[in-house]
């Protein structure tokens, strides 16, 4: 069994953490260019090999049609759902079925689970690479007002990144599971969550007793289609605007250009967050400049609208959890929009107290992740987290209407049964339809699932089935069927409404595996064949710098480890070639102080290091 | 209901109607300590499916017996004699004057609304009539309450099946009656947003 560990998938971002076996503290990892963010912006090259990241940020600008970023907003969704979107994304969404979305990079199309599971395999390979050990388990994040489908669509990513995805977290949970081993809070606490592309708000309550500390979440709210990205659209449509009329050049349809502009806007919204105004030079084709001068207090009337339709879920949430704004304790600000100066006011406005921001909001829900997975491992046995479902669960009655069986709010894992018969003589079939949401009607629900029971043929009304519905820990439903009459279990057929079906994800699995990414292993001989490489080139070139200060018993240490260390580079054990990486460092380390010292009196002497 | 343990035994409790609500917590916390799905993660399969069998049971029980009237529906249907109205849309007999005028009002106020016309008195009127349906509900948990320490009350005295049944009845009716406000009260808030 692998290491475990906590990843927040964002919008935006995306991140991976651990807990540090020294302080019992998370950690997040660093990637390779040093940063614990690894940008969620997936590219695919011309050779179909596949970019992850910085790396692939870049080439928004460069190769935009093969490049896609934010796919979180796309995850359990049909195409239907995301045509105001795609305005604004460059890259194309395949025509394809109607339930999943498809999108084309180049000449190669995925599914936007397909596209996570490469960020999360990126992840994965920090980790192990920072570790040293395989990860193949894992806590997800996810918004806490995600539906099923689109916490279905996260854990096919995982199983599709080689991830046992062991729990779905709600990002708001892990934030204050975050700061509550952080600050040892007690009482009610607001969750206040805007991210790249989903804004959450949880109630918690959290209560000591005897056992340890309990995350009870009362209630929670949010809207899964808004976050920082629409900040960043009402800036670019603002951007299009002005240089349509002052420059007649439309940028609607000018893919790299676009993106140029947008990501000059997006640093332009960082710096309002400091300065009260920033001038915008940006150069056009054609030769001409577009000037503008951005005041904070312009900017946050262009993006009020966006701020403003945050606060209808925070009403609903304290209504449901029946408190009052000034009845919070605490409230904390998660993800990287709550940077933004009028965010943070409104906040402190509406809950007349300062929220709380000393962990980084970018880091602090991974940070709660591996802190949700040392829970699962039992590392820590005094934390205990009560989650909710978001939404209602209900079932489609006659004439299109909703019959709630779960309310939402609940907390989980939450059931409830209902018994059905059958309406006509020897039927062999009963339909079930299964809607989250709160409206009445099921047209104005979400379509879970459509359920068929089998029934062996019997008079009509006779046959008894109870039905059990289950909502888990990772709110994601189950079904269960008994036939009364028997005891027997019932099968079922599901047919999701948005998502892959199973058949389709082992598919993808097994072609992954012929595609391999290499296994663990072999990265882990190529990372240290590579250090060994690095390490032996400095021996060489040290030894012939200082040839003089070297004893000969020293000098026969370091060339006996450098004997030693070739002969396992040129083997397949990577813990060896680990080993006599160290034996080798410590032969050297009196040859480099002597490297370096030499280093700083030929500097001092105004000499430049390279030509030591 | 077919297997596992009803609410009540859930929580080790008689089935009666009076519950204190900070013992329930305490119980509820303490069980969720010891039954939560994240105890078994690396357990077997076996145990896993137990732990969320069980933990789906101590919260289903929980959510419903912190409601007072959920709990004694609930109470009805355990004894197998919740009767929902056999016309449940029929208004109680003594409010039939009252409904009869707040649907006329509510259909005024559609029909102003979709001809644009000055919906400020009608609203003022069902604002009014929302009160008032307000009061009755009051009124019909009043009665709830009452009902429900003499059900206790004939617990405790090892009341016989015709008088138990009696009180059964009677909850029926005024659950049904409540049922019967509170949608009425949820249509006129429905108009007036």
């Amino acid at each position: 069994m692998g290491r475990i560990v906590g990843i927040d998938l964002g919008t935006t971002n995306s991140l991976v953490a651990y807990i540090d076996a020294q302080t019992s503290q998370p950690k997040c990892i660093p990637g390779p260019y040093g940063s614990t963010l690894c940008p969620s912006v997936v590219s695919v090259d011309p050779d179909g090999s596949v970019i992850v990241g910085e790396p692939a940020r870049k080439r928004l600008l460069t190769q935009s049609d093969r490049t896609i970023y934010s796919v979180k907003r796309l995850m359990g969704r049909g195409p239907a759902d995301v045509q105001d979107e795609l305005k604004l994304f460059p890259f194309r969404i395949d025509p394809g079925s109607k339930n999943v979305i498809r999108v084309q990079l180049g000449d190669r199309v995925f599914t936007p689970p397909e596209i996570s599971a490469f960020i999360l395999r990126e992840l994965k390979n920090w980790a192990e690479s920072f570790l040293h050990e395989p990860v193949d388990r894992a806590v997800i994040t996810v918004p806490a007002y995600f539906n099923d489908a689109q916490r279905q669509a996260t854990k096919d990513a995982g199983k599709l990144a080689g991830l046992e995805v062991l729990r779905l977290v709600n990002e708001p949970t892990a934030a204050a599971l975050a700061y509550g081993l952080h600050e040892k809070q007690r009482g009610r606490v607001a969750v206040y969550d805007l991210g790249g592309g989903t804004f959450d708000i949880s109630i918690l309550k959290l209560i000591s007793t005897a056992e340890g500390d309990i995350y009870q979440v009362l209630s929670t709210n949010g809207d899964t289609h808004l976050g920082g990205d629409d900040i960043d659209n009402l800036l670019q449509a603002f951007a299009h605007e002005q240089i349509l009329q002052q420059h007649g050049l439309d940028f609607a349809a000018r893919g790299e250009l676009a993106q140029n502009l947008r990501k000059a806007l997006i640093d332009l919204k960082h710096q309002l967050s400091q300065s009260e105004s920033v001038t915008l030079r940006f150069p056009l084709p054609g030769g001409a400049v577009y000037v503008n001068e951005f005041t904070r207090g312009e900017f946050e009337a262009l993006i009020r609208p966006v701020v403003d339709r945050t606060m209808g879920p925070v009403k609903r949430a304290l209504a449901d959890a029946q408190l009052k704004p000034e009845e919070m304790e605490e409230v904390v600000l998660v993800g990287g929009a709550t940077r933004t100066p009028l965010v943070r006011r409104m906040v402190q406005e509406y809950f007349d107290r300062k929220p709380h921001t000393e962990l980084n909001p970018d880091e602090v829900v991974a940070l709660g992740a591996a802190v949700q997975a040392n829970i699962l491992e039992r590392g820590v046995t005094n934390m205990l987290l009560l989650d909710v479902t978001p939404l209602s669960l209900g079932i489609e009655t006659y004439g299109g209407a909703v019959a709630k069986v779960i309310p939402r709010n609940s907390t989980i894992p939450a059931s409830a049964q209902e018994l059905y018969t059958t309406g006509v003589d020897n039927q062999t079939g009963i339909d079930i339809h299964v809607l989250q949401g709160e409206r009445e009607l099921a047209k104005d629900c979400r379509s879970l699932a459509r359920f068929t029971l089998k029934v062996p043929p019997a008079p009509a009304g006779l046959p008894r089935i109870e039905v059990k519905f289950l909502i888990d820990a990772n709110g994601i439903l189950q079904v269960a069927a008994k036939d009364l009459r028997s005891g027997e279990q019932r099968s079922i057929e599901v047919q999701p409404s948005y998502g892959i079906s199973d058949s389709e994800i082992e598919r993808m699995l097994e072609e992954s595996i012929e595609h391999a990414e290499q296994d663990f292993a072999e990265r882990q001989l190529i990372e240290a064949r590579t250090e060994s490489e690095a390490i032996l080139g400095a021996t060489a070139k040290a030894l012939s710098n200082a040839p003089r200060d070297v004893s000969t018993a020293e000098r026969a240490k370091i060339d006996s480890a450098v004997a030693a260390l070739k002969s396992a580079a040129a083997g397949t054990d990577y813990k060896l070639v680990r080993k006599k990486i160290d034996e080798l460092n410590a032969a050297t380390q009196h040859l480099a102080e002597l490297v370096m010292n030499s280093a700083i009196s030929t500097a001092l002497e105004g000499r430049k290091v390279a030509e030591v | 209901m077919s297997e596992g343990a009803d609410h009540f035994a859930v929580f080790g409790l008689p089935r009666k109607l009076w519950i204190e609500m900070s013992a329930l917590e305490q119980k509820f916390l303490q069980l969720s300590w010891k039954l939560h799905p994240d105890n078994f993660v690396n357990a077997t399969e076996e145990e896993r499916e137990l732990s969320l069998k069980r933990s789906s049971e101590l919260n289903d029980a929980y959510r419903t017996l912190r409601d007072p009237v959920a709990r004694l529906e609930y109470l009805l249907a355990l004894e197998g004699e919740r009767k929902e109205g056999e016309k449940k849309q029929q208004a109680p007999p003594e409010l039939l004057e009252e409904v009869f005028e707040l649907n006329e009002s509510l259909d005024e106020l559609r029909e102003a609304k979709s001809a644009g016309g000055d919906l400020a008195a009608l609203k003022t009127r069902l604002a009014s009539a929302e009160k008032n349906f307000g009061a009755k509900l009051a009124e019909v948990d009043g009665e709830l309450q009452a009902v429900a320490k003499n059900w206790d009350a004939a617990i405790d005295a090892n009341a016989n099946d015709a008088a138990r049944k009696k009180l059964m009845a009677r909850m029926n009716e005024l659950l049904n009656r409540r049922s019967y406000i509170r949608n009425l009260v949820a249509n006129v808030q429905k108009e007036l947003l």
